[in-house]
Order: C-alpha cells, then structure tokens, then sequence
C-alpha cells in the first residue's frame, strides 16, 4: 500500500519552498498514485528557460520502492529516451532511498540534466551525437527546449512562417532555425549573413 | 617374463594399498587435515558449520562480531582470502567501509535525551522506543524499517540490505532485521535467514549445488582447482565447472557443444539436404533410391532431379520430356556436398563414441557375472583366494571405457573446423591428429583386450589359466591406466596448451576414478547436529540424514571434548541461534 500519509506530507512540503526551487508536484487526478512533476530547465544550460513535465506514478510499495518517473515532455539528452520520455537515472532504479522524496527526485533529474552522463546512455543515438558533435547536440537540445519545452513562445511553425515571409526559401529556414537553437533572431542574422 | 611379473605383482600390491587407502580416505584426512584433495559434501545439515567456520577464520582474524565478519564474507563472496589481500593492501577502513561495515565505539545508547523522534521516511513524530538506531548511526521508525526490509528480502536483496538513509553504504544489521521482520511476518525471517545460510552456497566460486534430479540437497565444496570432476554423496558424478556429466577429457565447451549435437536433429537434417529433394506439389522430402533423374513422389508427381523442377512423365534416360534444366547449379551441389561430408565426419566420431559408451553398458552386466564367477571359484578351494584383481580389473576397464568414449567428442572439435579452425594451419592440424589418434588408438586396443580377458569364464578354467589370466588382467590394467594417463598429458600439453583463442580446460586424470567427495566434519558439526536441527532456521523439511555417523570413527576422537562439554552446557538450540554473535556463543 502507497503511504498516502507521507505522499500528503510531501506534497505540502514541496509546495511551501516552490519558489526557492521552482519544483512543483502535483497529482493528476483524485488519485495520489499518480502525479505531474515540473522542473525548469538548468540555467546554463541548452534547456535553460523550458519547463518540463515529469510523469510520475507511485508503485505500492512507496516510499520503500522508488516512484516511476518518465518525461512528459519531449528532450534532447542522452539519459533521457527521445522517444519514450524514460530516465536513466540510478536513484530511480537500485539507488533509491526511502530518505529520498519526490521533490529530491525530482533535483536530481534537473541535476541529470545539467551533467549528462553519455557514457551510460538510455539513448544512443543522442549519446553519439553528444561525444562525436557536440555542438550539434547543443543545437538540437536548445531546438527541443524552444519547441517542445516552451509554452508562451512562438511555436515552431509560426516561425517558419515568419521568416519565410520575409522571403527566404523554406527548407532553408527550418534547418537554420534549428542550427541555432530555434532562436528566431539568430536565425535571421544568419540567413542575412549567409 | 619374469621382470614383467614381478612389477606385475609389485602394481598389484601397490593398488589394493591404494585402493584400502581410498576406503579410508576420511581417517585419512582427518588425521593431516589441511593437505590432500579434499572435496567436501555439504549438506543441509552441515551448511551452517561450513558457513561458521569460514565466519570464524575472519572473525578471529578481524576481531569482529559474526555479522559483521558474514557481511564481509558475503561482500568478497566468501573468498577469505582475497579479503585478506584487501586488508593487507588497502587496510582494515576501506575494507569495511567497501563491504558496507560499520563498527560502532558505541555512541551513548539511544540518546534517551529525546523522548520523541520524526522518523524521516514517514514523517511522523514517534516515541524513542518505536525507533530503531543501526550501527551506521541512522534512526527511523520501526514501522518503516519493517516495510523496507520486506520489500529487500522479495527482491532477493537479503545478503545486502543496506539502511534507509540516501547514500549510506552501510549493511543493517542481521539481528535487527530478524527480529522487526519475524513480528510481523515470521515466514519472511525464516527466508531471511534461509538467504543468509544459502549465500555459502550461491555466492561461493568454490561451492555448487550437486546437479542431481530429484536434488538431493547437497552442495559439494572443492578446495583449489574448479576444473574437477567429482561425486557427490548420493552417488551422482559431475564437471564441478559446467555441472553436466563428467565429460573429460572432453573441454566444457566442446562437451556442451556435443551433447546439443546429438540431442537435437541438425544432422538428420544434414543428411536430408544431402540425400533428398523437395517434392514440388507436397514437399515432402524425396530420396532418389536409383534410376534415372526423373524422380515421382507418392504423391504422383513427377520431377526432375537435377532442378527439382516439376515435369511430364515421358523421358529418356538422358532427357526428359519438354523439359531441359541443363543448367549446373554448382553452388546447391557444393553445399550438399559439404553437408554431406560434415555428417560423415560427425557420424564416424559419434559410432565411435556411442560404442564404447554401449560397451561400457555391455560390461556393467558383467559385474554381477564376474561376482558369480569369484564365488563358485572360491568353493572349489584351490591356492587362489584372493580375486580382488577381477574387480580392479573392472574398474579399469570401466575408467577407461568412459576415457576412450569422451576422447572421440573432444577430437571431433579439436581437429574439426567449428572451434579451432584458425589455431592451426591444416599441416598442424594432421600433425596433432595423428598424434593423438596414435595415443587413441592404443588404448583403444588394450582396453579391448582386457575387456577379453575379464569377460573369460575364469570359474571353468584350471588353476594354471586362472593364473596366466589374472597376470594378463593385471597387466593390461597398468598399460591402459598409463596410456589413459599418457592421452590426459598429450590433450592437455600438446594440444589444449598452444591454443591460442578460448581457454579449454579438462580435468586432470584421476586414475583411481572420480573422487568422491566426503562428508564435512567439523567441530561445529560434531559439537551441535543434534542441536542444531529442532530449531533448524530455514533448511526446511530436513530428514535426519545427520545420523549416520559422518565416515569413520576417528570423527568422534577429533570432536569429542568439544561434544562432551557442550552437551554439559545444553545450551538448547542457542548455539544455532543466529542473532547471537558468535562470542557470546563462544562464551557459552
């Protein structure tokens, strides 16, 4: 049986510092098993300035078993799958503490972020483009973040659009748009200059 | 003649010595206790003495309290030795701190300043008494504890549980674990403890199971050298290093390789795409059995043999109607060509093999004739009384047989192109084949011989041709046990030792046959077996095969004042109380 207690507990918890550590827990439905973590993007980072969301259900044996975690929204990393979303991380797997809590879960997966760990990919093909061209990785990540992890921004289309109005040829604006990141002013210096 | 008699007889001695010797193996043993083959028989019953005394090395070397000393053991997997390479190499901190072994200098005894604690896993404020401190010096609730060690004994994780809190590497403490699991689940402590017991067994290079079907409940323990074959107690012989059947001096690669060999159909299979074709209409295979290339299946329907393609019936020896395939498929022929020879390689190997293994069966029969034959020779009371050299001669011939039946899977690897195709250059290869076939081969001619000579119906015969018999018998038995000696040398020098690719390994040759492993006595055992069962912690279900005295009588010369004095005490199952720390046992 999942210690609703202490899930409880932890919730309150998490709430009171979100401020100081921008984590937020919260539960998906009336059900406690299952719930929505969000973390920001590490500052510094090709992630920087996305919020990405964490799905997270509990098993029946939490706290003594470590919660399931899978990222909701799509990321570019090498310890995080491309397709499924799910975390290679130890402390969700043979690590796991029953001291640890959702929240400090959830600081280690931003920490995760942060410092990759291409040497034990959960996707390889991120993983080889990390070691072989790293400044591609960058690229797509900070891509990733703008397109998948960014609400309030101009979607990636819309972009597109924009700067093909202007009259550049479209294929051309896509692959400079991601070249850069997603970053629409920097993609227009570039095709200005190019 | 007479040089040959003498050092006939001087053999003769020299192996009924031997052979006395082999039936008091234990006194052996017992009186030199550290020198000697010595393979053990562990059975449930002595499990926890086993355990004990490997605990007892390191706990006397480490001054440790028993679980401690068993987390270390478990950590190294029971090699005592390697631990003490660590020791000496890194010291006795990183030691523990490695395995997850936390010494206490004991901290004021459960900071009774506090009379409540918040329990950091479940957040909630408890009373000290509902709390648990381990040796690593982290607190939580008992209820918590509880829940945690459950959950690690269903995964298996009971040799290592380690405390609750976030990186601590520390191994909780067996006894604390026992006792907050039996409260609320005494079936899981018993597993717990079952785990704790069986880690002996399961994480030990050096201890297996006996491979028996049904298991008989023992695990056999080999002192040095893994490539060994032995017999267990209930009779069962086996590779120690693969567990299959003793194969040597087959490898344990080429044996696992040759038994799925015969055990599944690829060479039927061989032989059908050699010999027959596919029925166009029903697909059946089809074997040409003569004739001209215009084949009919049962089915009716005719075809080519050259192309398998279907055709008219008319044809000439030559032709066939309306149809001209022509064409040479050399690539199809060359393939049936190959599998076609790869059978008959595989097929003279394995005739070979399978006949010594069915004249090994054959002479099994001839034990209890040869028995027959003795007595009723016995009564016709003549000058030959003693006819152990029959049975010797059996058990040579027996030794040998399964030699020479194992010796034909190893050559059809060691010579074929599957595993060592690029060790050797073809030269080579025809080199060392002959070599070995050579060795092969002569063995191959005593063992028949002696199989003659035993098979003799020496109960009708006079005394003179008893004799000449017994002297043949003799003989033969010395040739083919240096010659089975000789082919374990040439494999194992010549042949195995310049492969490159692969480590093969065999068994050394033991010419007195497979060893059977003897029963364990310790001190612990003698000391506590009848203790030790009523309050049996997990070995379920244990039938009191501990009865029968363990071997010989001098088990009871080495063990006695330590029996004597504990069955004074009668400490009443204590002594097999695992949550006691073994001084306080000691004390006791």
């Amino acid at each position: 049986m999942i210690d609703f207690a202490r899930v409880q507990k932890e919730l309150q918890e998490c709430s009171r510092d979100i401020e100081a550590s921008g984590i937020r827990v919260s539960p998906k439905s009336d059900n406690l098993g299952c719930l929505i973590g969000t973390i920001p993007g590490p500052i510094g980072t090709p992630y920087e300035g996305g919020t990405f969301q964490i799905d997270i259900s509990l098993p029946d044996g939490y706290p003594f078993e470590p919660p399931k975690m899978q990222f909701a929204t799509k990321v570019w990393h090498p310890n995080i799958s491309s397709q499924s979303g799910a975390i290679c991380l130890d402390i969700l797997k043979d690590q796991w503490s029953p001291a640890l809590t959702l929240k400090t879960a959830l600081l280690s997966v931003q920490a995760l972020l942060s410092a990759p760990e291409p040497d034990d990919p959960q996707d390889a093909v991120v993983a080889q483009q990390y070691l072989r061209d790293y400044q591609t990785f960058i690229g797509t990540a900070r891509y990733w973040t703008e397109t998948f992890a960014k609400a309030s921004s101009l979607g990636v289309e819309e972009k597109v659009q924009k700067l093909a109005e202007m009259g550049f040829p479209e294929a051309l604006v896509r692959s400079t748009l991601e070249a850069v990141g997603g970053d629409e002013n920097l993609a227009l210096e570039k095709l200005c200059s190019g | 003649m007479d040089d040959c008699l003498s050092s006939d007889e001087d053999y003769y001695y020299s192996d009924r010595d031997s052979l006395d010797g082999l039936e008091n193996e234990e006194a052996d043993f017992q009186c030199a206790p550290p020198k000697g083959p010595s393979t053990k028989v562990i059975t449930k019953e002595s499990l926890l003495s086993a355990q004990k005394e490997d605990l007892r090395k390191v706990m006397d070397m480490l001054s440790l309290r028993e679980h401690h000393a068993r987390t270390l053991l478990i950590y190294y997997r029971w090699d005592a030795e390697r631990l003490l390479a660590v020791l000496v190499e890194k010291g006795k901190a990183c030691l523990f701190a490695e395995a997850g072994v936390k010494v206490v200098e004991h901290q004021d005894l459960d900071s009774p300043s506090f009379p409540t604690i918040t329990c950091d896993i479940c957040m909630e404020d408890l009373p000290s008494e509902e709390t648990t401190r381990v040796d690593c010096g982290h607190c939580f609730c008992n209820n918590c504890w509880t829940e945690h060690f459950i959950v690690k004994i269903n995964e298996g994780q009971s040799r290592r549980i380690r405390c609750m809190a976030h990186k601590c590497n520390a191994i909780c403490d067996e006894a604390v674990i026992r006792n907050l699991v039996n409260k609320r689940h005494p079936d899981m402590a018993e597993k717990f403890d079952r785990f704790l017991l069986e880690s002996y067994i399961e994480d030990n290079k050096r201890v297996k199971w006996c491979p028996s079907t049904p298991h008989c409940g023992n695990a056999i323990r080999i002192e040095d050298d893994e490539f060994c074959e032995v017999e267990c107690s209930c009779g069962l012989q086996f590779c120690f290093s693969c567990l299959s059947e003793a194969h040597s001096p087959c490898s344990c690669v080429m044996w696992e390789l040759w038994a799925k060999k015969c055990r599944d159909e690829s060479e039927t299979v061989n032989w059908i795409t050699a010999h027959t074709k596919a029925c166009p209409k029903c697909h059946k295979p089809v074997e040409k059995n003569g004739g001209c290339n215009l084949v009919s299946c049962i089915c009716g329907q005719a075809f080519c043999w050259l192309c398998g393609g279907a055709t008219g019936r008319d044809h000439t020896w030559s032709s066939i109607t309306g149809h001209s395939c022509g064409r040479f498929k050399a690539e199809r022929e060359k393939k049936s060509e190959r599998a076609k020879r790869d059978h008959y390689r595989y097929m003279h190997y394995y005739n070979r093999y399978r006949a010594h293994i069915d004249s090994f069966k054959q002479e099994s029969k001839l034990k209890e004739t040869i028995q027959e034959r003795v007595s009723v020779t016995e009564e016709r009371d003549s000058r030959l009384r003693d006819f152990s050299w029959v049975n010797n001669g059996l058990s040579r011939l027996f030794r040998s047989r399964r030699v020479l039946s194992f010796s034909y899977p190893f050559a059809f690897y060691m010579f074929g192109d599957e595993l060592f195709k690029d060790e050797m250059t073809q030269e080579e290869r025809e080199i060392k084949q002959h070599l070995f076939e050579d060795q092969q081969q002569q063995l191959e001619a005593n063992v028949e011989k002696l199989s003659k000579f035993l098979e003799e119906p020496f109960d009708q015969y006079g005394e003179d041709k008893v004799m000449e018999i017994r002297m043949q018998v003799i003989n033969l038995s010395v040739i083919t046990d240096t010659l089975c000696q000789k082919l374990y040398d040439c494999i194992e020098n010549d042949l195995l030792a310049s492969l490159q690719f692969g480590s093969h390994n065999i068994a050394p040759y033991k010419s007195k046959g497979i060893e059977r492993a003897s029963e364990l006595t310790t001190c612990w055992k003698a000391n506590n077996s009848d203790k030790y069962l009523p309050s049996d912690c997990g070995a379920s279900g244990g039938t009191a095969e501990f009865d029968q005295p363990s071997g010989s009588g001098s088990s009871d010369e080495s063990g006695c004042p330590l029996r004597k004095r504990a069955r004074k005490d009668g400490l009443g199952g204590g002594l097999f109380d695992l949550n006691l720390p073994a001084e306080v046992v000691d004390r006791n």
